[in-house]
């Protein structure tokens, strides 16, 4: 795997220092309509630390514990991340251990690449591959692996995992410094998202800080669980452009391939795609559509094929398998994503690191993530991606993909963002150590009865916590010996 | 100096009889025993009289049924199983170079329960990490030709890790096998490959 330098940014006019991820203009234009105290905090959050600051404070290996109920052998915005930030990690010299739970048969210690050991822990997925909750039932298992792994921090994924939370809740108890990144957006008015809301507004309550994808995320995050913006540090995804790169020879601009690959549900806009299709093949005859992935939609869109006699102006690939992406990616001139919420968005990147120009909604964090000449935005309204998709194809002969890629690969890479999150480590690191007493007070905040409630599950895992370590004291857990890769001698 | 062929924490204790016969290294057995201590029993047998004691007492004083002196009695018993009795009182690996490995169980009745694996079947030893839905711990276990399974060494007891590694290096040496780790002084690993 190549990783890429430190990457320099385009500057941005509202702030002094040097930025460390690309900011669209137009987004800055939204942000300005704002109050000015609310936009001063978001700009201040652009850039926690100059570059400069990166150097000063090096303190060292972290021993990291990552936990999600997401990770390989699933593939997906979170699980690839999680597994590529590791592998950076590690090359950055940290130590760094992934708890997730059992899948199928797969259970017990795996070491990946680099020497990335996994935790596959036999706790069963119950509900869209979360672990059955059950408060205090994974207090044991965590604490074993916190001692003999020797972890430092803990730093939980996704918001809709149920490990991640109480793998957080019990890290804090043992006063272990706790990292939440948030990976998606959600609402706040149906009964799925209160229940889920008031679980980030626990869990939040005592993290040490918090990471965002990106900045509509970051706002998302904040009102949700009423966290402090200055503890959110926004750092975004990246994608990998070594495996993703443009096809050698340019494809003719006859017939133009417009390519979607994403889960046929409906926050994906797959609904949006059984009205944009016809329209798009009725006003252009050279147009093909490649349509990959698989859901409950796929239905709706093969009864639009039949409809209307698209069969041979559209084809279903299926789920794609994430090796096969590339490929099926190479094979058009744009990619067309219809999502109704994201929070960032990887797709994009993917295409724009294989050189197709991408038309999207103009939802979530989606317009930060590529500049305005390689994104063509709309809003979720049949009509308007119609409008935006001759836009495209328009100007689709002034795009070079080489180009395209080579100014991808200088914006973004997982090594910058290994780099960024390294910083948010040594900030936790400095956060104080605070007893029971003093962190109950946070949980209060959280609500009149909930509040309340909070104090006592915390008051709760406290003492299991105590009682566990009178029947198992800390020293008798072993500590793992630390693996360390000796490079081959060739000869 | 302590002797190097004991190690014992609060659970076990680890003896290593290689001097022991004549001429020496012809076979090397390690025992692993479980440690037995006096205050617990009595702590227990206290506890599970007392409960005992308070059924008839409620019993006979109070005129409660039968069934709950039946139950204390049942409680009791599931108290002195749990914490006292061991079934298992001993594991051992007897090592013979050149001829195999014998692996024995010995009970608390004193039966002894014995599996030969011949060296030509054995494999290699693997210590690994063994992880339950509550705790992680290492176990050594063999490599057994034309078994789809590891083969425990250690039938029930979970010994820690520096008990293990002697008998470990000492199955490779027996097998032939080369060690995949060296371990330093420091405990740490250096993996070679």
């Amino acid at each position: 795997m190549v990783f890429g330098s430190m990457v320099r940014k385009k500057p941005i006019t509202l702030s002094k220092s040097t930025p460390t991820h690309y900011v669209n203009p137009n987004w800055l234009q939204r942000i300005s309509d704002i109050s000015v105290d609310r936009a001063a905090q978001l700009v201040v959050d652009l850039h926690p630390f100059r570059s400069s600051e990166v150097m000063e404070f090096k303190e060292g290996r972290h021993r990291i514990l990552m936990v999600s109920d997401f990770f390989y052998p699933n593939f997906g915005g979170v699980e690839n991340h999680i597994y590529l930030l590791s592998q950076c990690l590690l090359k950055l010299g940290h130590k760094v251990v992934v708890m997730t739970h059992a899948y199928a048969n797969r259970s017990g210690v795996r070491y990946m690449t680099n020497g990335l050991k996994v935790y596959y822990v036999p706790w069963k997925p119950f509900l869209m591959q979360n672990t059955l909750p059950t408060f205090y039932g994974t207090l044991p298992i965590i604490r074993t692996i916190l001692i003999r792994e020797k972890i430092s921090l803990v730093h939980g994924h996704q918001a809709f995992s149920t490990l991640c939370h109480e793998a957080l809740m019990h890290a804090r108890t043992m006063g272990y410094k706790v990292i939440f990144t948030d990976h998606s957006l959600y609402g706040f008015s149906d009964i799925g998202s209160i229940h889920m809301n008031k679980v980030l507004q626990f869990t939040l309550a005592d993290v040490s800080q918090a990471i965002c994808v990106s900045h509509t995320s970051k706002e998302n995050t904040v009102l949700r669980s009423g966290l402090p913006p200055e503890k959110v540090f926004v750092i975004p995804n990246a994608v990998d452009t070594t495996m993703f790169k443009p096809a050698p020879e340019r494809l003719s601009m006859d017939p133009i391939v417009i390519v979607v690959i994403s889960r046929l549900v409906y926050r994906k806009g797959a609904d949006l795609l059984v009205e944009v299709i016809p329209e798009v093949c009725h006003l252009y005859p050279n147009v093909r559509f490649i349509i990959g992935g698989d859901g409950p939609k796929r239905v709706r869109l093969e009864e639009m094929r039949e409809k209307h006699s698209l069969q041979d102006r559209v084809d279903m690939l299926g789920a794609v398998p994430h090796a096969k992406v590339r490929s099926v990616l190479n094979s058009g001139h744009i990619f067309l994503n219809s999502s109704l919420t994201e929070a960032f968005c990887i797709a994009i990147l993917e295409a724009a690191s294989c050189g197709l120009l991408t038309v999207s909604t103009h939802v979530g964090g989606v317009p930060e993530v590529l500049p305005d000449d390689m994104i063509v935005l709309a809003k979720p309204d049949p009509n308007d991606m119609v409008d935006a998709i001759k836009k495209a194809i328009r100007i689709l002969p002034r795009i070079d993909p080489q180009e395209m890629h080579l100014r991808m690969k200088e914006m973004y890479s997982w090594h910058d963002v290994a780099k960024r999150t390294e910083i948010v480590y040594d900030r936790a690191l400095r956060c104080s150590n605070q007893t029971l007493l003093e962190r109950l007070p946070r949980y209060l905040t959280c609500g009149a009865w909930a509040g309340k409630l909070f104090c006592l599950v915390m008051t709760i895992d406290f003492i299991l916590w105590r009682l566990l370590q009178l029947w198992q004291p800390d020293s008798e857990v072993e500590p793992v010996p630390d693996f360390k890769r000796t490079e081959l001698k060739r000869g | 100096m302590a002797d190097p062929s004991i190690i014992s924490n609060a659970r076990f204790i680890y003896v290593n009889d290689n001097h022991k016969f004549h001429p020496p290294h012809s076979v090397d057995s390690h025992h692993i025993i479980v440690h037995r201590s006096v205050v617990k029993p009595i702590v227990i047998y206290l506890i599970a009289l007392l409960l005992v004691a308070h059924a008839v007492f409620l019993h006979f004083e109070k005129g409660e049924p039968v069934t709950a002196v039946i139950w204390s009695f049942f409680f009791g018993a599931v108290l002195v199983k749990f914490f006292i009795w061991r079934p298992i009182v001993k594991e051992s690996v007897i090592i013979m170079p050149e001829f195999g490995v014998q692996l024995e169980t010995h009970y608390g009745s004193g039966r002894i329960k014995r599996r030969f694996i011949p060296v030509s079947k054995n494999l290699k030893p693997v210590l690994n990490e063994h992880v339950t839905p509550v705790t992680c711990c290492w176990c050594l276990s063999l490599l057994i030709r034309d078994e789809n399974e590891l083969t425990l060494v250690f039938k029930k007891f979970r010994p820690p890790l520096k008990m293990l590694v002697p008998i470990w290096k000492a199955l490779c040496a027996a097998t032939d096998c080369k060690e995949s780790f060296e371990f330093q002084e420091d405990g740490q690993a250096r993996g070679l490959y």
